[in-house]
């Protein structure tokens, strides 16, 4: 009896949130519309909105105890699963179809909308979700204003380029492509400087302090017209353009040539960011991770490895944020929102929490589904709606999985040799 | 001063996490704008009554502790069975925020509105040459009835010692006879029901958003680790002194920057005396 | 010859509570100490106030390492207090458990180098010896514990007595001059109990390495231990070789019915 009420709850639940808004002056339209409206039940009759969402729930719960009951198919799944993803040749082969099909991409995508949508959604967000991954996934550290980092890229690059009311160092006003380690640098000791002082601090209040953090840069953005003008954002940030002798490359606004250049420093940083993975940074981080306490006790210092992550961290955000400088040609501080510090965290959350294949997987994965629903938005939905299903998916993850849809290998292992007792 | 008003609200809010240090203050966020129930129950015709201010009240506080109560029911009681680490809660406390607040925009509208006033705002009385508003008023009697009746429910009655028992050594109460669920089932339905009548009392004065509560729940929590984390007079006291510092900045920085001031009191605080100034321990559990 | 430590009136205090009062004691280089008393004693204390966990409220700890300076313990971090030579284990085994063993020990190994990012980002040659100069190290390590052939199994998934060894070879691994093992024994059986004593005296006799030890099994103590503090209440209320500790009636009225009970269990 309580486990119809709960899927009755839950079924309507489902309905209001995914059903028409409300409005200010009417403010339970959206209740009213979400329960009566008419709808069809699998296109075959038409029902007020609250029995179809209760009879979608009811058959929900029939699968599920179905695979529930028939419990071979679905451990023959699993053990499928396992010895594939365990079969190096397998693994090999996946992953080669996987980067053919990345480097083909843009052949087969042909949509102007989903082609600047690989770059300035996909791929941008494939990189911050990487240099968050550092930071809370490898190092454990929840940062909350980690939007901030990839500002000061995006800014950085504006100001190197002379798009600034902040006159440039020098009066250089650089190519855009030579703003990029400076932009990096820039993120990494801001990173820095952030983090020395707020490393110190126990978990729940790191988060609040680097979310005030996040929420102060905001209102630098927004107010210091004079450095960064202001809430109407930058001057024209020219595109990438490379003029080095034999190579004569300006990359101007198709979204393709961005895609391309993105794709090799995503994979670069992949790299680096394993390497540091299996590294003694990466032990130590672990460590740190799992006991701080018994980390101190052999020689770690926290402090010193925490500040690293956040800086490493901060170098992939700040590259994003020159990549976004670069093809939207324009900085503006409604970009920099904590809505999107969340949604990063979202993506490396729901990917897998340490895990680099895990958090690229999240990363395209939610934003792609983003992208579609932006541009083919069904009845009733809003674009803003996005985060609320956002913060409905953290909670869920953080109930059910924890460790992300691909968990990293080392958490896994954790969790399976607790439950075997071997290897 | 409207100061004074508002931040024994701060303060009283901050309570919520007194029991249960580790968990984020979304409670902050719920009290706030689940406040906005109180719209529909008190009718867009009112005037001057106590009646309706009371009902207001109440109906902001049951919703509050009501949603804190189902909130800990679905987004933590299940990491806490399974023994989540801390990280895990704040994430499921960000996620949980930020899906109620954007629900309560979804539903709600994203545009700020008044609320009705069921009374008339006039000033009552001056105190040096400064007009006391009626508003300041109710401010200050709920907030000293509710921060007084607090403090004896925690001081003196046996769920109130329960509360501090599980607060410092969880494992040792539940020996005890203590029951944890039912303890912080309650907690949290207290410190919903003070936050939602809070969120009622700010909601009279600024009207409702739905992200309302953001930045009073940041302030809050600036206030509570002002004052000291997890001692009750320490809030209120963190609450009064961030107000006044907050009304007094008006004066000197551009408007703009006065949530910034907050935040920078919370850094400064944090880095230099995390204990707050009536405050317990934080840091490391060694 | 100088003192490997020297404790001297050294006093803790938490709030009301009175953790170590006015304790001084002394360690000699290549002793086995151990330090044992009732319950609630103080005893992890003074080990976490020897590690630069805790921070006295009064008086001075000293610690003489052999080729570094002289590190006044009071007031240091942790980490630093272990790149000087002190190395400790914890009662409830501390282990990484998302590390395999070989992990857990290379971790020590590795720690009292720089941080070496670039390094670990482009694998150069110079952090390539490091690497394998980090592997042997800790290869002879597991085989001295007796490891070797649990190296790569997941530290969680390791018995109890297992993750004792492991925890004394990450110790070892950071090349201290000195362990500090809290209750190594508790939760062992007999047969492990044995293993362990015989490592124990290995470390100190192969190795060079001083032991301090705290402790609740009196045979296994007495019978390690060279020289032993008797810790209650947060004092030292005596000091000596086994054989004047078992005859001190000051311990004797401490342990009132707790080491009787012992004595018959293990008997």
């Amino acid at each position: 009896m309580k486990f119809v009420g709960v899927l009755f709850i839950l079924s309507e639940l489902t309905a209001v949130i995914t059903g028409p808004p409300g409005n200010p002056t009417h403010q339970f339209d959206g209740f009213k519309g979400s329960i009566s409206q008419a709808t069809s039940l699998l296109g075959l009759v038409t029902a007020p909105r609250w029995i179809v969402f209760f009879v979608y729930g009811i058959l929900v719960s029939l699968i599920v105890y179905l695979l529930r009951t028939k419990k071979e198919v679905v451990s023959k799944a699993l053990e499928l699963q396992r010895s594939a993803s365990s079969n190096k040749n397998l693994r090999r082969i996946f992953f080669s179809a996987v980067v053919i099909l990345v480097v083909l991409l843009p052949t087969l995508v042909k949509d102007a909308f989903w082609q600047n949508a690989m770059v300035s959604q996909i791929a941008v967000f494939v990189l911050l979700a990487l240099g968050l991954n550092v930071v809370t996934g490898f190092a454990g550290l929840l940062d909350l204003g980690f939007v901030a980092f990839y500002a000061v890229g995006a800014y950085a690059t504006a100001w190197c380029t002379g798009a600034l009311p902040l006159p440039a160092l020098f009066g250089l006003h650089l190519n855009t492509f030579y703003a990029i380690p400076i932009a990096i640098a820039l993120a990494m000791i801001s990173g820095i400087i952030l983090g020395i002082p707020t490393l110190r601090l126990r978990g729940d209040y790191l988060a609040i302090v680097t979310l005030g953090f996040g929420e102060i840069i905001t209102v630098f953005a927004n107010n210091l017209n004079g450095v960064t003008g202001g809430a109407m954002g930058t001057a024209q940030v020219p595109h990438f353009a490379i003029h080095l002798g034999p190579l004569n490359y300006d990359w101007g606004i198709p979204p393709v040539p961005y895609y391309y250049l993105t794709i090799v420093f995503v994979g670069i940083f992949m790299i680096a960011f394993s390497l540091l993975e299996h590294s003694r940074v990466g032990r130590a981080w672990t460590a740190i991770r799992e006991d701080e306490v018994a980390a101190e006790s052999v020689g770690i210092n926290p402090l010193k490895y925490k500040v690293l992550a956040f800086a490493i961290g901060a170098a992939s955000a700040g590259f994003a944020g020159v990549m976004t400088a670069a093809q939207t040609n324009y900085v503006t501080p409604a970009t920099f929102t904590l809505g999107l510090s969340i949604n990063v965290l979202v993506l490396v959350i729901f990917g897998g929490m340490g895990s680099i294949i895990g958090v690229v997987f999240g990363a395209v994965a939610i934003q792609t589904v983003t992208m579609y629903l932006i541009h083919n938005p069904p009845a009733g939905y809003q674009p803003q709606d996005l985060y609320m299903y956002i913060g409905a998916l953290l909670v869920i993850m953080m109930i059910f999985r924890p460790a992300g849809m691909i968990p990293s290998r080392r958490r896994s292992r954790t969790h399976a040799s607790s439950v075997s007792g071997q290897e | 001063m409207v100061a004074i008003g508002y931040t024994m609200v701060y303060g009283v809010l901050r309570l919520i996490n007194f029991a249960h240090s580790e968990i984020f203050m979304i409670g902050g966020f719920t009290g706030f704008f689940v406040l906005k129930y109180s719209i529909g129950s008190s009718t867009p015709t009112g005037f001057s009554s106590i009646l309706f201010i009371i009902l207001g009240i109440l109906a902001g506080g049951i919703a509050g502790g009501f949603s804190a109560v189902v909130l800990e029911r679905v987004a933590y009681r299940p990491l806490r069975k399974r023994g989540a680490p801390k990280i895990a809660y704040l994430i499921s406390a960000i996620g949980a925020s930020y899906f109620l607040i954007n629900i309560a925009a979804k539903e709600f509208g994203r545009i700020g509105q008044s609320m009705v006033q069921p009374y008339i705002d006039h000033p009552i009385a001056t105190i040096f040459g400064a007009p006391i508003q009626m508003y300041t008023v109710i401010i200050l009697i709920v907030a000293s009835l509710m921060f007084f009746g607090l403090d004896r429910i925690v001081s003196v009655t046996k769920l109130g010692r329960g509360i501090r028992a599980v607060a410092q050594d969880s494992e040792t109460a539940s020996l005890m006879g203590v029951n944890i669920d039912k303890t912080i089932a309650v907690t949290f339905l207290l410190g919903g029901f003070l936050g939602g009548v809070a969120g009622f009392l700010y909601a009279l004065n600024f009207g409702v958003l739905y992200s309302m509560g953001f930045t009073p729940a940041l302030k809050a929590f600036t206030a509570a680790v002002l004052g000291g984390i997890g001692n009750l007079r320490g809030a209120v006291l963190g609450g009064l002194i961030l107000g006044v510092v907050e009304s007094l900045s008006v004066s000197f920085v551009n408007p703009a920057y006065i949530d910034v001031v907050a935040f920078a009191i919370l850094i400064l605080v944090l880095m230099f005396r995390p204990t707050g100034i009536l405050g317990e321990r934080l840091g490391r559990d060694a | 010859m100088e003192n490997l430590f020297d404790v001297s009136g050294v006093s803790l205090r938490f709030g009301g509570v009175v953790s170590l009062s006015n304790v001084s004691m002394f360690q000699k280089r290549g002793e086995i100490l151990a330090v044992i008393g009732p319950n609630g004693a103080g005893k992890t204390s003074l080990f976490n106030s020897l590690t630069g966990v805790y921070q006295p409220q009064e008086g001075t700890i000293l610690f003489n390492p052999k080729e570094k300076p002289q590190l006044s313990i009071i007031g240091k971090k942790p980490f630093v207090v272990s790149d000087s030579g002190v190395a400790r284990t914890f009662q409830a085994s501390r282990m990484f458990n998302a590390l395999t063993t070989f992990e857990n020990v290379k971790i020590g190994a590795e720690s009292h180098k720089g941080i070496g990012v670039l390094g670990a980002m482009f694998r150069g040659p110079a952090t390539r010896r490091d690497e394998h100069t980090s592997d042997e190290h800790t290869w002879s390590l597991l085989e001295f514990v007796g490891l070797k052939e649990r190296a790569n199994i997941i530290a969680s998934a390791l018995s109890y007595g297992e993750r004792r060894r492991l925890e004394i070879a990450r110790g070892l691994a950071t090349n201290p001059e000195v362990l500090l093992l809290d209750e190594p024994a508790a939760g062992t059986n007999p047969s492990e109990k044995n293993e362990l004593a015989d490592l124990i005296r290995r470390v100190r006799d192969e190795m060079g390495v001083s032991i301090l030890l705290i402790e609740h099994d009196m045979k296994l103590v007495m019978s390690l231990a060279e020289r032993l503090y008797v810790l209650n209440f947060g004092s030292v209320i005596a000091e000596g070789t086994p054989d004047e500790i078992r005859s001190n009636q000051n311990v004797i009225d401490a342990y009132l019915g707790t080491a009787s009970e012992e004595e018959t269990d293990n008997a």
